[in-house]
């Protein structure tokens, strides 16, 4: 079955350990890593290295900054066994180059094995249709907890 | 007036990654609004968005609605439909 962000899937995709509320690293290198520190403290990423290397192959190609506000760094790589998702927020906003020109703000990480290519796509599009209104925006820059953040895209996705 | 087009998408990724920001450039380099949206659905969303265009979710060998209303309607579906139909490796030789 392909993986997405159902209600019952967040906690297991986006554990809480998995997100914080600290502003993160204004460049974007260091968000990436920060964001990949995350997932790798959370124990689901078997090798940073890797993951890091595919991830900034991924932003080479072009930029994942997809505007609103909103980068999501991604990659399909055989460092994590599980789909995995990660969130921080940036006060001042990272350049992600995106199209609007906008900062990004809200920066979510999505890391999913080489064959998960149908759970890639999906996790995706399902994060950028839940982050096109305003609301789910604008209750993940008031969460105060992760567990505020964690609930803000749970509503978000039902 | 507007025009529609259906036109099914070639590169292997889908519309993701350097496909849909290519897309997403030719329409904001064209006149003519797009919209676009699954060909199972009834809603169509701004094409000129690349977070719009990542909610879609489309697949490779899937089927899009690309709807464009503006003074050049036909020449905007044409390069979206150049950009749609090549394989991934060749999108940036596309002429949008």
């Amino acid at each position: 079955m392909t993986e997405t962000l159902t209600q019952d899937r967040i906690e297991t995709l986006a554990a809480t350990d998995q997100i914080t509320l600290d502003s993160a690293p204004a460049d974007k290198r260091a968000c990436i890593e920060y964001l990949l520190d995350l997932l790798v403290d959370a124990g689901r990423v078997e090798n940073r290295e890797t993951a890091l290397e595919a991830l900034l192959a991924r932003e080479a190609e072009t930029t994942t900054g997809v505007g609103m506000g909103i980068g999501i760094p991604h990659a399909q790589t055989d460092a994590v066994s599980e789909p995995s998702v990660a969130f921080t927020r940036s006060e001042e906003g990272v350049d992600f180059g995106s199209m609007d020109g906008e900062p990004a703000r809200l920066i979510f990480m999505i890391l999913v094995p080489e064959s998960g290519a149908d759970d890639h796509l999906s996790i995706l599009s399902t994060l950028s249709r839940a982050l096109m209104h305003d609301e789910t925006r604008d209750g993940l820059y008031d969460a105060e907890t992760p567990e505020d953040a964690q609930a803000v895209l749970k509503e978000a996705v039902a | 007036m507007s025009t529609e087009r259906t036109v099914t998408i070639v590169p292997e990724a889908g519309l993701h990654a350097r496909p849909a920001a290519t897309f997403v450039e030719a329409v904001n380099d064209h006149e003519s609004d797009v919209q676009v949206g699954h060909t199972d659905e009834d809603d169509l969303i701004s094409a000129g968005s690349m977070i719009a265009v990542t909610s879609l979710g489309a697949e490779a060998g899937e089927e899009i609605r690309l709807l464009a209303d503006g003074p050049d309607e036909e020449a905007t579906l044409d390069a979206l439909e150049r950009v749609l139909t090549k394989p991934e490796d060749e999108i940036a030789n596309v002429d949008t």
